[in-house]
């Protein structure tokens, strides 16, 4: 009897953290340049692997911003060994699934399978990295789904206005600014196979790939299906380092007019400077929470809950992974409210930045970000995915076992002290995007 | 494959349980797959307790039997508008005394909210073991005694019209409503979870007062409990603040309108300000109980799950569509199997549904293959496996299935996907993928600087 509840428990069983064992458990070694990080949970039978290697969007040649991105949407059509067709098929039979995406500076693969499934797709995963086939038909079909899907993202009233931020905050060349659509129909118009083939060539490589998996692991066995699934592979190139945000003058309020929408999406917001890993982001970053994040942040206590002027608004540091990032304001009104809304945000913008943070609410802050990363990383993907981002941050391992302590050492004053010293409400930027009135006019 | 079916062949067998905690006031029900019922002999309430010792976190989540199928006119969306009052106090947990939902559970990092659907509204918490008995009381005493006051409801009316407005931002859901509205005139899935924007308006507090009194009651209601706690601890916990709170005092009405025959194809059209156009075809569905429903979900999944589907064949290859997706509603009375494809540039609406209905007539004629159906149920049961990562995942799925009418389904699937067949699949294709059942959806987008009669077809 008591055998059957312990197998069961098994297989719905998650990762068994607590504070201190994390980095203890990990066993990270170097495979053939790769990066390769394991981490054996309580879990029952399945596996998460996630990764990535330094061939995103700020390596774009300078002519096309588009070119990173199509060469991580052609990595799943198929390889020299295999067609699309015949990937899928091998995937799906054991219900597994492996997928790519592309960001600013990083291509991600995003993979789940049984345990005894992972020599497979890493075969598959290090088949369709090192060589894909990057043929006319599949091209053009990646082309036409891509049009498609930035012609939807014009539908977004979200999407329109932290777009429109970025190229209000970023000046040209940071990796954060994003090229307008226009641009990037016109890049993808212009990408030539040859001109992914190249990008493939000088970038992918196993010199600065990261592997990370989570779950029912055999490590030996994960570490021998790395070893084989690249042997032989050379190349890669490493992180650029970010330029530093150089300030636009564009119009401090901007308004993306957009017919037939009901609720309009606004972002107030500056560049920081920052990354995370500067000495001052943990403070920011819980200053920032205090004033916009959950029910309690105050944004949501008094925009929302006390006068009703929006189902969600929020507050936080933003992009900071691999540059410095931003914060900003993020919320959505009704047309006929948006001025009161803006109003009402703005003015708990102001009492936060000039009369500073509660010792009380420093307090309480503190508490819920300590217990939701403890949540967070009681399921087998969460573990896997904070280990990537922790690399991806340039931390080290053990920031996921200190992340607490140093949360808990913050003072009033630092955190104060921060948001003054990094932000000014003078300053911000603040765009609409949707059926705004007076741009309706 | 075989160890896939080994295992999941496991969980629906494991039927026993070990060391039933004895709480006195409580009935032991049935146990299954590492899950055991208990009602509270006081009101009838019925709690699921699944222990799991792997991680310092649990689960805590109340069911309510209640969801918008219960709304008629001038209510729709009384159902949603009160799971957001329902965070708004007690006389013993409210904002003044620092102690309102909001106040206590975010001091404790939990993950928390509450969601509303067509059968049920669900309040859940994920949070470290050791706060199990603060979300027991809270959650109890927010069950009979909830202030409901009108001047809680006035800015709440105007959060729930953004979720509203926000939802209508987006062509897609406006289609899917119309589709709904048309597929069905007499069940009350007709009008959607957030209702009509003139009734989130205008319901007054007494009526949903009255929706409250009807429908939040222990004989209600399924407490479930997951992860790292000690049973007999937690049914303690359950039967000391559920214990007080009497049954319904009147019996909850069952719904007994149930949907006429569909005696033709319908169509709907949602022009507005858009970039691309959408072809959605809903068919009637079985309820998600009814052994076709599982057959269904297969047979959707053959057709648009994946890049060997064969809409993605036969639309996204071929260039008429970006994406194709399908959407096989679970839920407790028959609703729709909606087949979603999004329109590529330069494709027509007719061109993509043409291509789409032959490609479903093609099932119908000359069925599936075995390896077909293998792929799809191989995905579904290792993504049951994956829905097991974490209480909170777990919790997601168990809610659906309690509200569907048996929490037991929630074990059993796995088999149920196990036992498909070709046979099933070509089936349920020509019993319910039928033209006469259906209701097509056009989504046409005006593109910016076009007049409206013009973008018309």
């Amino acid at each position: 009897m008591k055998k059957f509840t312990l197998l069961l428990s098994a297989l719905v069983a998650v990762a068994t953290v607590s504070a201190g064992q994390i980095a203890n458990n990990i066993q990270r070694v170097r495979l053939n340049g790769i990066d390769v990080i394991a981490y054996k949970t309580g879990v029952k039978d399945v596996v998460y692997l996630r990764g990535s290697l330094p061939a995103g969007d700020d390596k774009a040649p300078a002519d096309n911003s588009m070119v990173p991105t199509l060469v991580g949407g052609m990595l799943s059509r198929g390889t020299l060994s295999h067609t699309k067709s015949e990937i899928t098929a091998m995937l799906d039979a054991v219900g597994a699934s492996l997928s790519f995406s592309v960001n600013s500076a990083m291509v991600e693969f995003n993979a789940k399978c049984l345990a005894k499934d992972v020599p497979l797709v890493l075969s598959l995963l290090g088949e369709q990295l090192r060589e894909p086939a990057f043929t006319e038909e599949e091209f053009s079909r990646l082309k036409q789904q891509t049009l498609g899907g930035l012609k939807r993202a014009l539908e977004s009233t979200d999407f329109r206005a932290t777009d429109t931020f970025t190229r209000t905050v970023y000046g040209a060349g940071h990796p954060n600014r994003n090229a307008t659509i226009d641009e990037r129909i016109a890049a993808l118009d212009s990408a030539t196979l040859d001109n992914l083939k190249a990008f493939h060539a000088a970038h992918y490589g196993p010199a600065y790939l990261t592997v990370v998996a989570a779950g029912d692991l055999d490590v030996a066995s994960l570490q021998a299906a790395v070893t084989k699934s690249f042997a032989g592979w050379s190349g890669g190139t490493p992180r650029l380092v970010a330029v530093k945000n150089s300030a636009t003058d564009d119009a401090k309020e901007q308004t993306v007019f957009m017919a037939d929408k009901t609720s309009v999406n606004i972002v107030i917001g500056q560049a920081t400077g920052m990354k995370y890993t500067d000495a001052d982001a943990i403070a920011l970053r819980t200053g920032t929470a205090i004033l916009g994040s959950g029910f309690t942040g105050r944004l949501m206590a008094n925009v929302r809950d006390k006068e009703g002027l929006t189902y969600d608004i929020g507050a936080g540091v933003a992009n900071d992974m691999f540059a410095d990032g931003e914060w900003k304001i993020t919320a959505t009104f009704a047309p006929a409210l948006l001025d009161k809304g803006i109003a009402s945000a703005k003015r708990q913008l102001t009492n936060w930045y000039e009369n500073g943070v509660t010792a009380k609410e420093l307090e309480h802050r503190k508490d819920n970000l300590v217990g939701s990363f403890k949540v967070g990383l009681a399921t087998t993907d969460g573990l896997a995915q904070n280990l990537l981002v922790a690399i991806h941050r340039g931390k080290e391992l053990t920031w996921l076992d200190e992340y607490p302590q140093v949360v808990n050492s913050l003072s009033l004053e630092q955190v104060n002290g921060v948001i003054k010293k990094h932000l000014n409400p003078d300053e911000m930027f603040l765009i609409k995007a949707g059926t705004v009135p007076e741009a309706a006019k | 494959m075989k160890r896939l079916l080994a295992l999941s062949a496991f969980v629906a067998s494991a039927a026993l349980h070990a060391a039933l905690p004895a709480v006195e006031g409580f009935s032991h029900v049935k146990s299954l797959g590492g899950i055991d019922e208990f009602r509270l002999d006081a009101n009838g309430l019925q709690v699921l307790l699944m222990p799991d010792h792997s991680a310092p976190v649990l689960t805590f989540m109340v069911t309510y039997r209640v969801g918008s199928r219960n709304e008629v006119t001038g209510t729709t969306g009384a159902t949603h508008l009160l799971e957001h009052l329902m965070f708004k106090g007690t006389p013993n947990h409210n904002r003044e005394q620092g102690n309102n939902v909001d106040q206590l559970l975010e001091r404790t990092g939990a993950l928390y909210n509450a969601t509303t659907w067509l059968d049920r509204t669900n309040y859940y918490q994920t949070l470290g073991s050791e706060h199990l008995a603060t979300v027991v009381a809270m959650e109890a005493d927010r069950m009979r005694n909830l202030y409901l006051k009108e001047e809680d409801r006035r800015p709440e009316m105007t959060v729930v019209r953004n979720e509203f407005e926000r939802g209508e931002n987006s062509p897609f859901q406006a289609l899917i409503k119309e589709i709904y509205q048309a597929a069905f005139v007499a069940h009350p899935y007709h009008h959607s979870t957030i209702g009509h924007r003139s009734d989130i308006e205008n319901v007054s507090i007494e009526k949903l007062r009255a929706f409250y009194d009807t429908f939040y009651w222990p004989d209600n209601a399924t407490v479930s409990v997951i992860g790292d706690f000690q049973p007999a601890e937690a049914l303690a916990l359950i039967k000391q603040h559920y214990g007080p709170i009497p049954k319904a005092a009147k019996p909850i009405e069952e719904i007994y309108t149930s949907e006429p025959e569909q005696l033709g194809p319908r169509r709907v059209t949602v022009k507005r300000a858009g970039q691309l156009g959408v072809v959605a075809v809903g068919f009637k569905n079985s309820a998600a109980l009814h052994a076709d429903w599982v057959p269904t979900q297969i047979l959707a999944d053959i057709l648009t799950d994946g890049t060997n589907s064969r809409l993605y064949r036969a639309l996204t290859d071929k260039g008429l569509t970006t994406n194709v997706s399908p959407y096989n509603g679970p839920f407790r009375d028959p609703s729709l199997c909606i087949i979603f494809a999004a329109l590529a540039p330069g494709a027509t609406h007719e061109q993509v549904e043409k291509a789409l209905l032959e490609e479903i007539e093609r099932v119908k004629t000359d069925g599936v293959t075995q390896e077909e159906v293998d792929g799809a149920i191989a995905k579904q049961l290792t993504q049951l496996a994956f829905d097991r990562d974490g209480s909170f995942a777990i919790a997601g799925q168990l809610n659906e299935h309690i509200a569907m009418g048996d929490w037991q389904n929630f074990v059993q699937i796995g088999d149920k996907f196990k036992a498909v067949t070709t046979a099933h699949v070509q089936s349920v294709a020509n019993k319910y993928f039928n033209v006469d059942q259906s209701t097509t959806g056009w989504f046409v987008p005006i593109l910016p600087g076009a007049p409206k009669a013009a973008a018309a077809k």
